[in-house]
């Protein structure tokens, strides 16, 4: 009995000395799998990741303007698309200008674009401080500037001046900059950009895809035609020109297709592969436009306009270029469409509004949805360059300058063909302007630019007005009513909202 | 001790060998009655003295059912002398005066006396105690007394807990404890209903934590219901501050079965049921010909013929009915120096969608070992594997399709169903799979020294095991012309996941138990220890070389396919669960004291730490008092004979709440982002800053105040509870959407301490119980009123006067808590009519979408113009008013239990309708569309989506109800006719769940849980729950 009651106080000295000795380290619980933003980016190899990083904020879905192509749909160049009743409220607004700040799309475009700005200001802010290459330091700096800029030059077209985040921990209660400021550190950034940045020849070819000088000097060209300021457009465009490092693909379907894929009118477009997930490399951009129905690439978004159609000259290669007809067989596949949307659309006096079509520029050869998630969205190519220096020429007073490379991209339109697309000749700097104008919409179709050339050019109202589009409310997005609500009213709607 | 015994019953020369047999009841009866015993055998010493006896005979029977009660004890008052009865509760004992008094004693009934006067036969009525009186409550880290206790305590009772046919016990609280709110989120089988003690507290995980046996868990859906003895829900600040961090949304304590320590012969127990569940309630769609006649409206032309359109119901096609089984065996007794009890339990649930089912297998061993007098060891063992198969979502799809589009063609082939899917592929091709097996139990030692010291250290665990895989063949549904609709699946595609999380929880702590005269003192200090751990694999991979299940194993050629050159989505992943992955210490420490049984003084600390804060915010101290006074044992009470209990009780107290992901405080890297680059494009591997942390976070604190009252009238026929509580959370810890520029993403959520909110109001529970005749019943009413109003909204997310939450599918949301309204609530347009014509659309400003026929919004800020700002609150999810009833009767062995429940004073938001980027079924209301001038002013112009369907108060639908939520008939057949059969007892029984509900609202039902307070009561469309219709039995034997 005494050594059993020896044994109980035995156990319980020890119980009650092993509960006590409870100590700190019980408590700590780091994070598992993942690091924290206090250990990251901290060498060169870190560094290489947070710049890969910035990257793929351009392959996101929203990125594309919330998901659907809705610069094209909001232009003439494009409807809504895929069949009549899929996502009409959500996408359907856009066609018609009755979209509202709580429309479907804004907010995921909105957020997207910050993602991206933040993984910028990762780069920018940490990456000084690591040791490491002091060359390749600064070309990280360089390429992600390239996007920081590239980014915030579609905020500001998109929706104006927004808050302007330049560092990882913005303050709260941020306002809208005003669209003057953004467009400073846009300029900024892409002179850093541009004088820090390789030409594409000075990458590996395992590394083409990443920012290059020319991309840069090709958006500040850009950047400056929206500024209307036609001297430094002038001068950036004939700076890329002049670097001869591009040209223009033989075949104007390679231009966007595969087989140009980096190659030599590529001055800056989003890398992909044939993978049906953003997380595991694909880019749903093109599965959204794809073709719906038989075969099945894609939503079926943003379908040629009936004006986008007929606008093509008989036999200008860039029709069959831009739009995929039904019966057309490409690749070796037989476009059969989908069979709830009407082949032909027409309205109540009979006239034909639509034809079931898809765009061209989005086409990956394949006859499933994966291989379409493949397409390498091209951001800037070297035909636009060669229409932003005409144009930038033109309106210095140069047209005999503007008319080279006006020529050169309608020379590559011909493909061999003499019949047609002559060599354009006046030098009457109002009649081409209006040359231009059309060229680069024969040109750059459903690549996203018809609306912003609309509205920089002040044609918006004439083209567009019978859309629904109001001038002086239109030519921006309204600022999402989520981040206003969350703003709780520092963020001021943009006007007529 | 026997011998002792021997010698008793030997002395008082029982007339007949009938008392031998005797003994063995009496030592059952007695057994642990040491210092009876003792009585007896010093009363036989003494009556060797005594001289002219005579003899007094009689028999003693209990006043309620008549029965007579061997083992009963007389005793003349004031000497040691006595007797006990035989098993026909037949006695005698020799007297030697008139004079004596006879004092008639028996287990659980009142003692009684009697002056013998001249009489030589005394038959006896003993009368049985009102055990309300010495009930005992399980409270956290021991037990008290009914009368001791200064806490909110609702309890139930495992005649009550076996009453709903339920995977998860705790459905049985809704209705019979106060307070306590029980929603079911779906009724898919085998998911958790979200459970809500006296209110929504918190923005976060607002559910209770559960105490089985001493061991710690998040739920119970593990256990059988018919293994638990009782269920205690400990509601305010002094009941639950023994357990501080975990107690802030209550705590459920769970006790189960064990042998009683009195009971030698094994008890055997065995209940089955079988049910068959349908679905209680159909949502009024449009049929195909309306379908029609709404869409020729919004274009016309759409359909040539209305009376021509198929009409199918695609609720009639999806929804059948489905079995549900549920079956235990149990035995429990006790032997010399152990008590047991072990069950074997099967639980089935078919679902009422195919390809949705729940099973579950339940083993439990309880034991205690008496080691010596002074030592106790113990075990509660419960092992639940279970298997669980889990439907796609379809009843969003059932709700959207198009009723004109039948689901096959004539070749048997699936149809498309153009927007949604086809609903019926959607299940042919899923195979969701959940499988895996829970254990939860402890072992614990308990020594008793110094007479008032015991000293228990527990060791318990919670293990799960879970595996999860999902398999789609490839398949396409064509379109009626041969091409591909958007419902197809290129690659067969296998998810597969694993899951293994485990949790110890070391428990020590020292009780002393002492009454000094008129003060008891019991109290008890303690220390804890409990870590949690989890790890899970996920592998996804495609284009298995065979559909069938034996080839549902992920291969590394699964990976990529290169004859068809394709990459498919395919992972691997491992990590914690972001919720099981934290340790906790606390410190513990309670006294109860208790002044001549009239006053109670409680007062509780606890200390705890939790990993999920930072080192400097790591520790916080809960603190709570509680005073009760139990008025009728004051002397001025004694005179009022109506008024046999009166209690009256206050507490204050401060509770701790960290039930948030273990991360949160971390800024995270992101890390796996791919960067595309070269000429064949090759993945880069990138990685960056991810969602922002808060590195400040911090415990939630809820203090909360309680008075009540509690009083039995009429001999406790007529039971009352009534308390006052208020609660009031601060720091609340919640994920806010943060500003979009800080590139969180779309939908990133940062977790903040950012708000406080008050839930007050009255609970009471009346209940009657009595009997007329033959006919016993009882009735029971209780209810309890909820205030919830948010006090302040923290500025340090960047958002400082209102929280929004409730997004709808399209990303818009439809809640906005503010303060001075309750969490959660509505916010959108308010509707004011239809515009009638081309005049009133120009006289009221409008949205540029609106036109005639279209419903009129209301200018809320008078600005002149319709735009966000209009926006404004359109009714609260939080019912005002939470009741029950219940109804008992009993007569011939026939029993009928009736419960019904109720809530009213909450909306519901029907987000399933709002959501329509396509063209979907609508609810039969929309038939009664504007049609022109003066046909409507309620419903505008059909559309298929778009403005009209803009979230505004149009979805806002009263969410009232009262539900007979159960109701049992059962018959015990008479125990003569079981004995025959060697059985104690029998009972058949009849039962039905959610026999009926009487509501207004549209959808199948309007209990619309969340696990999400921000989302509450909106209805995404989720799994019908059901209607059940079972037959059962029970044996004992």
């Amino acid at each position: 009995m005494r050594t059993q009651k020896k044994l109980y106080l035995s156990i319980l000295v020890i119980v009650a000395a092993f509960s006590f000795s409870g100590c700190k380290k019980f408590l700590d619980k780091d994070l598992q799998g993942t690091l924290t933003q206090q250990s990251f980016p901290v060498s060169a190899s870190d560094a290489l990741l947070a710049t890969n990083a910035t990257y793929e904020s351009v392959r996101e879905w929203a990125y594309n303007a919330g998901g659907f192509p809705i610069f094209d749909i909001m232009s003439d160049d494009a409807r809504k698309g895929s069949n009549p009743n899929d996502a009409a409220t959500t996408v359907g607004p856009y066609d018609t200008f009755t979209h509202t700040p709580t429309q479907d799309g804004l907010d995921r475009y909105w957020n997207a674009l910050y993602v991206g700005v933040k993984r910028a200001n990762v780069v920018i802010e940490k990456i000084p401080a690591i040791s490491m290459d002091a060359a390749l330091k600064t070309r990280y700096l360089a390429e992600v500037r390239f996007i920081r800029g590239l980014i915030y030059f579609d905020f500001v077209r998109s929706f104006g001046g927004v808050p302007l985040v330049t560092s990882t921990e913005p303050p709260l209660k941020l306002q809208r900059a005003s669209a003057e400021d953004v467009y400073a550190l846009i300029i900024e950034d892409l002179n850093f950009a541009a004088d820090n940045l390789p030409l594409k020849s000075g990458y590996q070819g395992v590394d083409l895809g990443r920012a290059t000088r020319g991309a840069a000097q090709a958006l500040l060209a850009r950047v400056y035609l929206f500024r209307h300021d036609y001297v430094n457009a002038e001068k950036y465009a004939l700076e890329v020109i002049n670097s001869n490092q591009y040209g223009l693909e033989p075949l104007f379907i390679d231009a966007n297709g595969v087989d140009g894929n980096n190659g030599i009118e590529s001055l800056f477009e989003v890398g992909a592969i044939q993978s049906e997930g953003t997380g595991s490399g694909g880019n749903q951009y093109a599965n959204t436009q794809g073709v719906r129905g038989t075969p099945n690439r894609g939503w079926g978004f943003s379908r040629p306009t009936i004006n986008l159609r007929n606008s093509y000259l008989a036999g200008d290669p860039r029709y069959k270029g831009t739009v995929i007809n039904l019966k057309d067989t490409i690749d070796g596949v037989v476009i059969l469409g989908d069979g709830s949307t009407p082949d032909i659309t027409y309205d109540e006096q009979g006239n034909i509004i639509e034809i079931e079509c898809y765009s061209r520029k989005v086409w990956v050869p394949g006859n499933n949805t994966i291989t379409q998630w493949g397409h390498h969205r091209r951001l800037i190519r070297y035909a636009d360059v060669l229409l932003m220096a005409a144009e930038a020429l033109n309106e210095n007073n140069k047209p005999a300058d503007a008319l080279i490379y006006l020529n050169e991209v309608r020379q590559r339109a011909r493909q061999g063909n003499n019949n047609i697309l002559p060599d354009i000749t006046t030098l009457n700097q109002a009649e081409l302007r209006d040359i231009i104008f059309n060229e680069r919409r024969q040109e750059l179709a459903m690549e996203g630019w018809r609306f912003w050339d609309l509205v920089r050019t002040g044609r918006a109202v004439q083209a567009l007005g019978p859309l629904g589009f109001i001038a002086g409310k239109h030519e921006l997005l309204p600022i999402p009513q989520s981040e206003i609500d969350i703003s709780q009213g520092s963020l001021v709607q943009n006007p007529n909202w | 001790m026997n011998q002792y015994f021997f010698f008793v019953i030997s002395y008082f020369h029982s007339r007949n060998i009938r008392i031998m047999a005797n003994l063995y009841s009496f030592k059952r009866s007695f057994r642990i009655k040491t210092t009876g015993l003792m009585v007896l055998f010093f009363a036989g010493f003494f009556a060797i003295s005594q001289a002219q006896v005579r003899t007094i005979t009689g028999v003693v029977k209990a006043s309620d059912t008549k029965e007579t009660l061997p083992g009963a004890t007389i005793v003349t008052k004031g000497t040691t002398t006595g007797s006990v009865t035989d098993i026909d509760g037949k006695y005698s004992i020799s007297v030697k005066s008139d004079k004596t008094i006879l004092v008639f004693s028996y287990v659980g009934y009142n003692t009684q006396e009697i002056e013998l006067g001249n009489k030589t036969v005394v038959d006896v009525l003993l009368d049985p105690k009102k055990t309300t009186l010495d009930e005992f409550v399980v409270i956290g880290y021991g037990s008290v007394r009914k009368s001791d206790l200064s806490g909110s305590v609702g309890s139930v009772k495992s005649e009550d807990i076996t009453k709903i046919t339920a995977l998860n016990p705790v459905q049985s609280l809704q209705g019979n404890v106060t307070g306590v709110q029980v929603t079911s989120t779906s009724g898919t089988p085998g998911d958790n209903p979200a459970v809500r003690i006296r209110g929504v507290g918190t923005f976060g995980n607002s559910n209770p934590i559960y105490v089985v046996d001493g061991v710690i868990v998040d739920d119970i859906s593990f256990l059988n219901s018919n293994d638990i003895t009782s269920m205690e829900v400990l509601k305010d600040a002094s009941a639950s501050a023994i357990y501080g961090s975990r107690g802030a949304n209550g705590v459920i304590m769970v006790t189960t079965k064990m042998g009683k320590s009195t009971e030698e012969k094994t008890v055997f127990s065995f209940a089955g049921e079988v049910g068959i569940q349908k679905l209680a309630k159909k949502i009024d769609l449009l049929s195909g010909r309306d379908f029609a006649i709404v869409s020729n409206e919004i274009k016309p032309g759409s359909f040539n013929n209305v009376d021509a359109v198929a009409n199918t119901d695609w609720q009639d096609l999806v929804f059948h009915t489905a079995p549900m089984y549920d079956f235990q065996l149990s035995a429990s007794g006790s032997s010399k120096n152990m008590q047991f009890y072990i069950s074997g339990g099967y639980f089935k649930q078919g679902g009422i969608i195919e390809k949705s089912s729940f099973e579950r297998i339940n083993l439990k061993l309880n034991n205690i070992y008496n080691l010596s007098k002074y030592v106790k060891l113990g075990n509660n063992i419960t092992v639940a594997p279970y298997s669980q198969q889990v439907a796609p979502d379809v009843t969003y799809a059932v709700y959207r399709a198009n009723p004109t589009l039948v689901p096959y063609y004539e070749d048997g082939s699936f149809a498309v169903v153009y927007n949604v899917g086809n609903p019926l592929a959607n299940l042919a091709y899923s195979n969701n799979f959940n499988k895996g097996v829970r254990g939860v139990g402890n072992i614990y030692g308990e020594v008793n020294f110094l007479k008032a010291f015991n000293f228990k250290t527990s060791f318990g665990i919670d293990a799960g095991y879970n595996k999860s895989e999902s398999f789609t063949p490839a398949f396409t549904v064509y379109n009626p012309d041969g091409t591909i609709s958007q419902q197809q699946n290129l690659l067969s595609r296998l998810n597969k996941s694993s899951n293994y999380t485990f949790t110890w929880l070391w428990e020590n702590t020292l009780n002393f138990k002492k009454d000094f005269g008129k003060h008891s003192i019991d109290a008890v200090a303690g220390y804890t220890m409990q870590n949690t751990t989890s790890e899970g694999v996920n592998l996804s991979g495609a284009n298995l070389l065979r559909d069938g299940s034996s080839f549902w194993y992920i291969q590394p050629s699964y990976i990529y396919d290169p004859t068809n050159n394709v990459n498919t989505i395919s992972s691997i992943g491992e990590s914690v669960d972001l919720n099981q992955y934290y340790s906790m210490i606390s410190f513990l420490f309670r006294v109860n004291y208790v002044f001549n049984k009239k006053y109670v003084l409680t007062a509780t600390i606890r200390s705890d730490g939790s990993s999920k804060f930072s080192t400097n915010s790591r520790y916080a101290t809960f603190p709570s008092f509680a005073l009760a006074w139990n008025v009728s044992q004051e002397k001025f009470m004694q005179n009022i004979s109506w008024l046999n209990k009166l209690k009256v009780r206050a507490s204050w107290g401060k509770l701790g709440n960290d039930k948030i992901p273990y991360w949160d405080r971390y800024a995270r890297v992101e890390s796996n982002i791919l960067a595309i680059f070269g000429v064949n494009g090759d993945p880069n591997t990138g990685a960056s800053f991810g969602i922002n942390g808060n590195p400040n976070l911090k415990w939630e604190v809820t203090t909360q105040t309680d008075i009540g009252l509690e009083f039995g009238l009429f001999d406790s026929r007529l039971t009352a509870e009534f308390d006052y509580y208020n609660k009031k959370t601060e720091d609340i810890l919640i994920l806010l959407s943060v500003p979009g520029y800080f590139g969180n993403g779309s939908g990133a959520k940062v977790r903040f301490n950012a708000a406080s909110v008050v839930n007050r109001g009255y609970e009471f529970n009346l209940g009657w119980r009595d009997k007329v005749g033959k006919l016993k019943y009882n009735i029971g009413i209780l209810g309890t009123t909820i205030h919830n109003e948010v006090l302040n909204i923290g500025g340090i997310s960047g958002v400082d006067d209102a929280l929004i939450g409730g997004y709808l599918g399209n990303g818009i949301p439809v809640t906005r808590s503010i303060v001075g309204l309750p969490i959660g609530s509505f916010y959108g347009y308010k509707t004011d009519g239809i515009f009638q014509n081309k005049a009133e659309l120009d006289a009221y400003p409008h949205s540029s979408q609106a036109g005639v026929g279209d419903l009129r919004f209301v200018d809320v800020n008078e600005d002149g113009k319709i735009d966000g700002r209009d926006r404004t609150n359109i009714g609260s999810p939080i019912p005002k008013f939470i009741f029950g009833f219940n109804l008992g009767f009993e007569i011939y062995g026939i029993d009928l239990s009736v419960n019904v429940q109720g809530q009213t004073g909450n909306k519901i938001f029907n987000a399933k309708e709002v959501v329509r980027p396509d063209p979907y079924n609508f609810e039969a209301h929309v038939l009664n569309y504007w049609r022109g001038e003066g046909t409507s002013t309620t419903e505008p112009r059909p559309s298929f989506g778009g403005y009209n369907y803009t979230p505004s108060d149009r979805f806002i639908q009263d969410g009232s109800f009262l539900r007979i939520r159960n109701v049992v008939l059962g018959y015990s057949l008479p125990s003569a006719w079981s004995n025959k059969i060697f059985m104690q007892k029998i009972r058949l029984y009849v039962k039905a769940d959610n026999l009926y509900t009487l509501t207004k609202f549209t959808g199948y039902t309007p209990e619309i849980g969340s696990g999400d307070v921000l989302s509450a009561g909106i209805d995404y469309g989720i799994y019908p729950i059901t209607a059940v219709y079972s037959i059962g039995i029970n044996l004992n034997f």
